[in-house]
């Protein structure tokens, strides 16, 4: 029972992918009609799910047994994710009937997003890290098409291949960790590999712990790899909101928070987590404050609240971190696709052109508010209780000055959302044409995620104890959602907090009067807009790649003779070392 | 000396060493694929000599088969490479195809 319900979350979308890519581009409404009933059987399936989480039940898939076995386990962690993954999927995928309406290649389009959304899926729930690196490289692929589907705009393209090299790169931290497993452990079980953690040696464990920190900077967008993101923007709204606010970026996370029982005690590794979390959260929520184009500040938006989740797994609160991310997955999928209403509508990305659309748009102004109210971590939406609980996990666990680091980001994201807001629906109008609001379909997907941003928090209590239930190597106690409540009302950290958000929020409402002090910061606005250097690091690593490609490029004879001399010698340089070796 | 498995090693060597000097130094492709299917006929016994000498037979000889069909496809493909290359080029001088060069 469990395990078909595992396996379709995972397989009805793919099945949906084929079926839609089969149908062909004639028909386009028979394509919507298909993408939408697959993605929403998978989101039943997810639900589903949902109550059926256990540690003991497994599926298996046996291949062979070269490698293990194919497995995947139903516990908190992927279970949750899964749902999120799939429910979300199937929200955005509602959303794209209207905003992908009179798109061409809609086959290409839905293929990816289901193909993204069983991957998804399959990444969470399995067992076995070689698998789990395959499902990785698979969501890595889909994001990449995805961001180039306009693929007659270079900015698309370039954006897309960005994304591609860096994830890449964080996936070679993950293989090398799967690999060093199975020659140390025999096995790329991950409950293995947690149980037997300490049996390896430390020089391994670190090798292993630092390679996953640097695949989950690199899939998260976390420092020094948070400029892809920004520039994934380039690809539908509906796949910014799904893969790139709502997901795939969480994947990192996941990583992390799965493999923390085994990397805790790694010496350095926890303070690092901290560290990239803490640089990622400050840095994207000051380019975010100068940003004008809507979808980069979600971008930035989406790259900070991130790296609260990365602190708060470095800090030891891998619950915390995990219902932030239950609670950003719906509040950020809310916002991009508020923010797909608007651009559908206003057909410019651009915040100084839009200003005063609250009028002509109430129903997007509404659920875009409530999103925006959530990530500024105003009480009592989702985004408040979760937000309160990592900062809070972070003065037990860390050092002080990182909390306050925290705490001013939650200051400068109160900030930066009343700007954004202030600038796309309120204000002066710069755009002529009167504007329509968002199309049913759009308000078929936009309303069941504004009510989950008013009312997710109610799940925390149970949460935990799905947590605590199947996860036998976290130490997770489970708590009431009474509790939490009591916990995050009583504790100091949390009226702070509160205090730096209205702080931030005042400084919005009078910044007339503060023009003197912007002027004092008008230096540091100018670096956050070019990135912090970030960018022209990139340039400079991709100029450097095409030289040398130029300079080797004279061994590149295209004379078959050399090539078979050159593995001929090869083959002996082998042949000689293993022979001096044996 | 005169021990099967060496004097199997020696053929494996020559058939290996044959066939690779076949593809360094010809330049017509269908020599090269000649070559090609020299070299991996001293795979095949290099595999089944492995099986002997483990002794596990079976695993050795299963998988030489495996590379034979393999192999065939590879020649087949190649040939019929050359065939198009010939028709469309009107050579099959390795030296002459290569466009990759600025």
């Amino acid at each position: 029972m469990t395990a078909g319900i595992l396996l379709l979350t995972i397989f009805l979308p793919w099945a949906g992918a084929l079926f839609v890519w089969l149908v062909g581009n004639d028909r386009p409404r028979l394509q919507h009609s298909l993408a939408v009933g697959f993605s929403v059987a998978g989101g039943v399936a997810g639900l589903a799910l949902l109550a059926l989480g256990s540690p003991d039940e497994m599926v298996v898939l046996s291949i062979g047994g070269a490698f293990g076995n194919f497995s995947f386990r139903p516990d908190g962690l992927g279970v949750f994710l899964a749902t999120i993954a799939t429910v979300i999927g199937s929200l955005a995928v509602i959303f794209s009937v209207d905003y992908m309406r009179h798109e061409a290649q809609l086959g290409r389009y839905y293929a990816l997003v289901l193909f993204f959304i069983g991957s998804m899926s399959g990444l969470v729930l399995t067992g076995n890290l070689f698998l789990m690196f395959a499902f990785w490289e698979m969501t890595a692929l889909c994001s990449y098409a995805l961001i180039s589907f306009y693929n007659d705009d270079p900015k698309a393209v370039a954006g897309g291949i960005k994304a591609l090299v860096m994830t890449q790169l964080g996936g070679i931290g993950l293989l090398i960790g799967a690999i060093l497993s199975y020659s140390y452990l025999g096995t790329v079980e991950i409950n293995v590999l947690l149980d037997k953690a300490e049996l390896l040696p430390s020089n391994v464990l670190g090798i292993m712990a630092f390679g996953f920190l640097i695949a989950a900077a690199a899939k998260s967008a976390q420092f020094p790899f948070q400029t892809w993101l920004p520039d994934a923007m380039e690809a539908p709204t509906p796949v910014s909101a799904l893969i790139h606010a709502a997901t795939m970026v969480n994947a990192g996370v996941y990583l992390l928070a799965r493999f923390y029982p085994a990397f805790a005690g790694v010496p350095g590794w926890q303070e690092a987590v901290m560290v990239v979390g803490m640089l990622s959260a400050l840095l994207a929520g000051l380019m975010a404050l100068v940003a004008t184009d809507l979808k980069r500040v979600l971008a930035y938006s989406t790259v900070s609240q991130l790296g609260y989740m990365v602190y708060a797994v470095g800090a030891g609160g891998v619950f915390a971190s995990q219902f932030h991310l239950f609670s950003h997955a719906i509040f950020k999928a809310l916002l991009f696709l508020g923010a797909g209403a608007v651009i559908h509508s206003a057909g410019t990305r651009d915040m100084r052109e839009m200003g005063g659309l609250g009028k002509q748009m109430p129903f997007v102004r509404t659920v875009f508010v409530i999103g925006a109210l959530a990530l500024a971590g105003i009480p009592v939406l989702n985004g408040f209780w979760s937000k309160e609980l990592v900062l809070e996990a972070g003065l037990q666990g860390g050092a002080t000055w990182m909390f306050g680091v925290m705490l001013f980001t939650a200051g400068l994201t109160a900030l930066y959302t009343f700007r954004c807001v202030w600038m796309v629906f309120w204000g002066e109008p710069h755009h002529p044409a009167h504007l329509h609001d968002a199309g049913p379909a759009m308000k078929t997907a936009l309303a069941p995620l504004a009510f989950g941003t008013l009312f997710s928090w109610l799940l925390a209590g149970s949460f935990s104890h799905l947590l605590e239930k199947t996860l036998p190597y976290h130490d997770i106690h489970a708590v009431s959602l009474v509790e939490i409540l009591e916990e995050v009302i009583f504790a100091p950290a949390t009226w702070i907090a509160l205090g730096v958000v209205a702080l931030g929020v005042l400084t919005w409402v009078f910044r007339d009067s503060l023009r003197l002090w912007q002027e004092v910061f008008a230096g540091i606005g100018q670096t956050a807009r070019q990135s912090f250097g970030f960018e022209w690091l990139n340039q400079a690593v991709v100029r450097t790649t095409i030289q040398v490609a130029e300079d080797l490029r004279n061994l590149h004879t295209g004379v078959l003779n050399w090539n078979v001399l050159a593995i001929a010698l090869t083959l002996l340089v082998v042949v000689v070392i293993l022979a001096l070796g044996a | 000396m005169f021990y099967l498995p060496n004097i199997v090693l020696v053929v494996v060597l020559a058939l290996l060493g044959i066939g690779i000097y076949c593809i360094l130094i010809s330049r017509n492709l269908i020599k090269i694929v000649v070559g090609l299917q020299i070299a991996v006929k001293g795979a095949f016994l290099a595999l089944v000599l492995a099986g002997k000498l483990a002794s596990q037979i079976d695993v050795g000889q299963s998988i030489a088969l495996t590379v034979i069909v393999a192999d065939t496809i590879v020649a087949v493909v190649a040939l019929a490479l050359a065939v198009q290359i010939r028709r469309k080029f009107g050579t099959l001088d390795v030296h002459a195809l290569m466009s990759l060069r600025r």
